[in-house]
């Protein structure tokens, strides 16, 4: 236990809570993504964020490739998984009560994590490229996490970017509004699904690529993230999207500020605790409500 | 009438055989029945929140393990006899479940699983910090005491119980009313139903069981770890056990459960690392093949009674 927190302390915490906030950020809207568009909450989230950081580990350590630009690969080939798992599996859920998706969903991720348990091994790995820290005058800024964090930063502003500005992002956004209403101003909605579940799947695989850089990788790596991108979209707001990047920014502030005074070991509880609370006290999230 | 008499018959005979077992059988025999009464106990409690109001539980293994350090703590620390510590194991499940369901059922949609889906990590890692209390990762020993028969009844008395119970609910007003926010929420409200209210008491009716067995499970092993006793493979297998056999039936989790482990035991368990793989393909092909399991088939074929 720690009581005494000086103002450098708080500085390092703060920083460290934002480079892990904007991970969070990216992953999560991921997630808020599908549960917008297709009423769904993908239980498989952070298996197929496991699977991006094994396509770059593979990469890097097989082709000896910049892990870096495996980011990229591991965003394409996660797209095409996602596009296969929504064709040939999700879709058939999609109007099924909540309980058929939700089992289905978790029925892929049992199976993803042992296939990963299975191919990969349980061994810990780890893609060691960038080690070490740049010192700014108190705060110490670990290498792998800044750059994460900028390649987090970017992605998600070209996410929102493709959102906001292409004719495919508004569709996507207008189905997220309301499925009939776009169905009737001839927007494919089966297309956008599709499309749709391709783009979570690359946002959880740039994540679990730019992840792997920093912590060790393992098949069972996976869960704790669908578990934390919900928090996130719970903080922010189901269906809000800026709010998923309010809710990551928040999460990794609020582990960050915990972990001065609690062990390492309890910072999952601390997430477990927020989520009770915020579903307490404010079950629409901060932002509230859906998005516009 | 006369098959519903038969029925009964045949449910009493099986029910002193199962009573008469320990008499002659062997140790195995006896062991392995035991965690088949586990396993009927907790794919039904599964079944009694999720199957009947169709809110998934992710994370019904933390009862089982609350249970377990309930009971073993008492038994251990505090020299209890075993079975009162197995049901304040179970009270401790039905109040951990109270914290957590209160919050997350007053909400619709997802809340609800995916809080249940971190549940698990939550208590583990609890269970790690306290170690005073609970040993940490070293685990937690009881005292020794062969008291497998004795073990073998309250486990059978518990599976009977938790199925008798799903009987009640499913035949009575109560039961028709979870069925409702199962089919359709929104309606259940607009009849007037207090949903959150009622999803909660089905949680809290779900959590007893698995703490109950838990604790019961931690004196028969007269050894617990985190590890041990927070799987998550655990959940799942109550899970595919209560899809497979027919979710929101009274026969449906014991079928299941009795299938299930028996074909554990005899085919996959020399394909251990397969495992779970076969789980997930299973769910899956239970949930877009065959959603009311093998009962829902054999009552859409036959003429079989709507509360089976």
């Amino acid at each position: 236990m720690n009581v005494f927190v000086t103002p450098a302390m708080l500085a390092q915490v703060v920083v460290s809570g934002i480079l892990s906030g904007a991970l969070y950020a990216m992953v999560a809207l991921g997630l808020a993504l599908i549960f917008g568009v297709m009423r769904i909450i993908n239980v498989a989230h952070g298996p197929l964020l496991m699977l991006g950081a094994y396509t770059t580990y593979f990469l890097y350590s097989a082709l000896g490739l910049n892990p870096y630009l495996t980011v990229p690969v591991s965003m394409l080939a996660l797209f095409a998984v996602g596009v296969l798992l929504e064709r040939t599996l999700v879709f058939r859920v999609v109007d099924a009560p909540e309980l058929s998706s939700l089992l289905l969903t978790f029925g892929i991720s049992i199976a993803l994590v042992n296939l990963a348990q299975l191919l990969f091994t349980s061994d810990l790995r780890s893609v060691e490229y960038l080690t070490g820290s740049w010192v700014v005058g108190p705060v110490a800024l670990s290498k792998p996490r800044l750059v994460a964090f900028v390649f987090a930063g970017a992605l998600t502003g070209l996410a929102f970017l493709f959102l906001r500005r292409t004719k495919l992002g508004k569709a996507i956004r207008a189905t997220s509004q309301s499925r009939e209403v776009a169905m009737v101003c001839g927007i494919d909605v089966q297309r956008i699904h599709l499309i749709t579940f391709g783009l979570a799947a690359a946002l959880a695989a740039a994540g679990g690529a730019l992840i792997a850089m920093i912590v060790a990788i393992q098949p069972e790596m996976g869960q704790t993230w669908t578990f934390k991108s919900f928090l996130v979209i719970v903080l922010g707001g189901a269906g809000n999207y800026p709010g998923a990047l309010l809710g990551g920014i928040l999460l990794g502030l609020i582990e960050q500020v915990a972990s001065l005074f609690l062990t390492t070991q309890l910072s999952e509880v601390v997430a477990y605790v927020l989520l009770v609370v915020v579903l307490l006290v404010r079950p629409t999230g901060l932002l509230g409500g859906r998005e516009t | 009438m006369i098959r519903r008499g038969a029925a009964l018959a045949a449910l009493a005979a099986v029910v002193a055989g199962l009573a008469a077992y320990p008499g002659y059988a062997s140790g195995y025999g006896v062991r392995a029945t035991l965690q088949i009464f586990m396993w009927i106990v907790l794919a039904g409690s599964w079944n009694l929140i999720s199957g009947l109001t169709g809110y998934v539980s992710f994370g019904h293994v933390a009862f089982f393990g609350a249970g377990a350090y309930t009971g073993a703590i008492l038994v251990a620390k505090v020299g209890w006899p075993w079975l009162p510590a197995a049901l304040a194991g179970g009270v401790a499940a039905v109040l951990l479940a109270l914290v957590i369901g209160y919050p997350c059922l007053r909400l619709k949609g997802p809340y609800f699983a995916i809080a249940l889906l971190g549940l698990n990590e939550v208590l583990r890692a609890l269970v790690s910090y306290f170690e005073g209390l609970t040993g940490g990762g070293n685990g937690l020993s009881l005292p020794t005491l062969d008291a497998t028969i004795p073990i073998y009844y309250a486990m059978g008395a518990s599976a009977a119980s938790v199925t008798l119970l799903t009987y009640v609910i499913i035949t009575s007003r109560f039961g028709l009313r979870l069925m409702t926010i199962r089919e359709d929420e929104v309606a259940a409200e607009a009849m007037g139903i207090d949903t959150a209210r009622h999803k909660l008491y089905a949680f809290l009716l779900s959590a007893a069981g698995p703490g109950i067995v838990g604790a019961l499970t931690a004196r028969d092993q007269g050894y617990i770890e985190p590890i041990s006793v927070f799987p998550l493979a655990t959940t799942i297998t109550m899970i595919v056990m209560v899809l497979l056999g027919g979710k929101g039936t009274v026969w449906g989790p014991v079928l299941g459960a009795v299938v299930l482990f028996v074909a554990q035991e005899v085919v996959w368990a020399r394909y251990p690392y397969v495992h779970p793989l076969l789980f997930g393909a299973i769910i899956v092909a239970v949930v877009l093949l065959m959603p009311r399991g093998v009962l829902g088939l054999l009552q859409s074929r036959y003429r079989l009674p709507r509360t089976i």
